[in-house]
């Protein structure tokens, strides 16, 4: 069920309680999972906090910590799927859950004991009514029972009568019940059709902290940073990030009042956030600006950066803005602030002659010391390649605690080393996009397109991780876009997909929604991958939390995508 | 040391009953070295001392059973010696009430800090009976006092934030 005062619903249940935390490992749910520590700290609640990354690991988890605690809080997992069924708990267990995965299973909804969604109505849910769904069995069958018993006590020259009049009512009854079944599936499929993320969990997290009123300059950071994960991966619109911006926006002045007093200045180690409206040039504040438009998405679709033209192109776009090469190439510190004072401005002006009318993006910076400066969207960016590095001898759990780490302010020197890895990320997309398409390794397969990353591509180790493919996919669709001349190839959907496990010989598949301006990011891949397994038997894993996400063994790629296409045509 | 001391016996008989005043160098030599080498030995058994002073302080009163394996009757005799006084000492403390003075080594700042598992240790259980499952990479926020322990063996890692 709804939970609709967050806090006498849900802290004030817990803060005498000792919680389990179960947490996803996204960015998200990290930042999520410190404003919930924070406020935790200060009201000296216990709790114990697990990083899981996929349904066993959840059921796992949950078995071993069932007989110790009575209160779950799960972040960024468990609200798309039947959880009672899948965790099978006692009952005097009760879970909490905060998840930006929609839609929510009904049997979530509608459960009023144990599971309790912290999940604001107003995102426009669309959940079915419950009588659409669920029927009270015991009513239909008193009836008929009821009318029997009244049958055997007639006389047998009016039974006959009566045994028609009842027969004729159980057929109505039975043809109703299976109209109402057919319409059940019906509403059922609709609403289960397409996966799609609603307010993100550390913003519904901020806020429980702003109505206890323990809200901080810190926790507002990372509520700032969850919501930016969700438009860096695009899950979720423009005008849903706009909107959330203008909230966070609302929280950020209201912190911000105590910096304009001349007289109790704040010293120079405070942490301050500021709205910025900043390039969307990524790391371009840690890197060399040119490198910095070389690895960025937007720049390089634009230009088409792997064709020469797009070369030549970009030198005219320096050359116009009047920046040296010299200049241009180096640490970004270290340009010229002659250079660096109008900078944005600058760029803006030209880029708006190059095509790119949205070069500048809402967002916000944070600024403590004097050298230490950084946007959302690089500490997201850091964040998630820490999070995904795939260094040996280093589980999915260390990485969990490097990525949580890092967030906090005094972890600096994880923060660089996350920026560090960050940028081999994104030359690794770049350098792969350029290749794949210059190969033209992207086929049209009717309904959608299909790219398959081969064992010896560089750096494909990278892409075996979700987030990392998922981020490639969305680079790699746009860039078609941008390069496709066929105007029908452009409204297509796009899957991918990378080895995962060489020795177990399995394949990531990842399928993400056409690239449009107005999409709506709502995914179907989901059900679809579902149902072609299914028909084809292949051994897939769906563990990931997003259902879009997929394990397959290598043997079974053909089969299974020859299954989509018929699925989906 | 044995045979320097068998070496130097016969020569100092010898000197004796012939009147050999040129082996009595040998034998200061000897004498010497003898000294020396029990020098060594007591400062490595009075090291080993110290050690084990220092293990009543990280480990408790109860030693592990790999670390008594290592040490000798007369040291456990020792060991449990320093503990009585340790004992009684402590309960002199605080007007007759008695103080753990081996808790808090160093100045508390809040009643329950957050952890971080660094191996599996399975079970613990903490005061008010409720049993923890401490697996590698979980993080508790936990009374202070019952972490210490841990944390002194490398079992657990004070995360400050």
């Amino acid at each position: 069920m709804f939970i609709t005062d967050i806090r006498k619903e849900f802290y004030e249940v817990v803060a005498n309680q000792r919680v389990a935390l179960l947490v996803a490992s996204d960015i998200d749910a990290l930042c999520a999972c410190k404003i919930l520590q924070a406020l935790f700290h200060c009201d000296q609640v216990q709790y114990t906090l697990v990083p899981v990354t996929g349904w066993q690991d959840l059921g796992t988890a949950f078995l071993e910590h069932k007989e110790q605690f009575q209160y779950f809080v799960l972040i960024n997992c468990g609200a798309n799927v039947d959880l009672l069924e899948m965790l099978q708990p006692d009952d005097d267990s009760v879970f909490f859950i905060c998840d930006t995965h929609r839609p929510v299973d009904v049997v979530n909804v509608y459960n009023d004991t144990q599971i309790k969604l912290l999940i604001k109505q107003e995102d426009d849910l669309g959940v079915p009514s419950y009588d659409d769904i669920f029927r009270d069995e015991d009513d239909e069958e008193g009836g008929d029972s009821g009318n029997e018993s009244e049958d055997g006590s007639e006389p047998s020259g009016k039974r006959r009568r009566f045994d028609e009049g009842a027969v004729e009512r159980r057929i109505d009854r039975q043809r109703a019940k299976r109209e109402w079944e057919a319409r059940r599936r019906e509403i059922l499929f609709e609403y289960e059709q397409y996966e799609y993320h609603g307010t993100s969990a550390a913003v519904m997290l901020f806020e429980l902290a702003w109505v206890l009123t323990k809200d901080t300059k810190d926790m507002l950071w990372w509520a700032i940073i969850g919501l930016t994960d969700q438009w860096v991966h695009d899950k979720i619109t423009h005008m849903k990030y706009v909107t959330d911006i203008a909230t966070m926006q609302r929280h950020v002045s209201r912190h911000n009042h105590r910096n304009e007093d001349e007289e109790n200045s704040l010293s120079i180690d405070c942490m301050r956030i500021s709205f910025e409206y900043d390039l969307r040039l990524t790391l371009y504040q840690h890197w060399s600006l040119y490198e910095s438009i070389c690895n960025s998405c937007y720049t390089t679709c634009i230009f088409k950066l792997w064709t020469l033209n797009g070369q030549k192109k970009l030198q005219e776009f320096l050359a116009d803005m009047g920046l040296p090469l010299k200049q241009v190439r180096q640490k970004f510190n270290s340009m010229d602030m002659s250079i660096k004072e109008n900078l944005k401005d600058v760029i803006e002006e030209s880029s708006n002659k190059y095509g790119m009318k949205d070069i500048r993006i809402q967002t916000f910076g944070v600024h403590f010391g004097f050298k230490n400066r950084f946007l959302a969207i690089d500490m997201v960016h850091a964040t998630a390649a820490l999070l995904e590095s795939t260094e040996k001898d280093e589980s999915n759990s260390d990485n969990f605690i490097k990525a949580l780490d890092s967030l906090s302010r005094g972890n600096l020197d994880r923060l660089h080393s996350g920026i560090d890895l960050a940028k081999k990320k994104l030359i690794a997309i770049q350098q792969t996009v350029a290749s794949c398409i210059c190969t033209n390794l992207i086929l049209s397969q009717g309904p959608f397109l299909y790219c398959y990353l081969m064992e010896g591509t560089p750096d494909v180790k990278l892409f075996s991780r979700p987030m990392a493919l998922t981020l490639l996919c969305k680079y790699l669709l746009k860039a078609f876009v941008h390069s496709a001349r066929n105007k029908r190839c452009k409204l297509l959907p796009l899957i991918m997909a990378a080895p995962k496990d060489v020795e177990k010989g399995t394949v990531i598949v990842v399928g993400i929604p056409p690239e449009s301006e107005t999409s709506d990011k709502k995914n179907f891949f989901g059900r679809a991958f579902e149902k072609a397994s299914e028909s084809t038997s292949s051994r897939t894993l769906h563990d990931n939390f997003d259902t879009s996400i997929i394990e397959l063994k290598t043997e079974d790629r053909s089969k299974f995508l020859d299954a989509l296409i018929t699925l989906l045509s | 040391m044995e045979a320097l001391y068998e070496q130097n016996q016969t020569d100092v008989n010898e000197a004796k009953a012939d009147g050999r005043a040129e082996l009595i160098p040998s034998i200061k030599l000897r004498h010497c070295c003898l000294l020396r080498n029990q020098r060594c030995l007591t400062a490595y058994l009075y090291d080993r001392l110290l050690r084990i002073r220092a293990l009543r302080w990280e480990y408790g009163s109860v030693l592990p059973a790999n670390v008594r394996f290592h040490m000798c009757a007369e040291e456990v005799q020792w060991f449990t010696h320093y503990k009585k006084s340790l004992a009684s000492f402590m309960r002199s403390l605080g007007g007759g009430e008695g103080l753990d003075i081996t808790q808090d080594m160093k100045p508390p700042k809040s009643l329950y800090i957050e952890v971080r598992c660094l191996k599996d240790h399975g079970e613990f259980e903490i005061d008010d009976g409720t049993v923890i499952l401490l697996k590698k990479n979980s993080q508790h926020f936990l009374p202070r006092w019952k972490c210490e322990q841990l944390i002194r063996q490398g079992v657990l890692e004070h995360v400050m934030s």
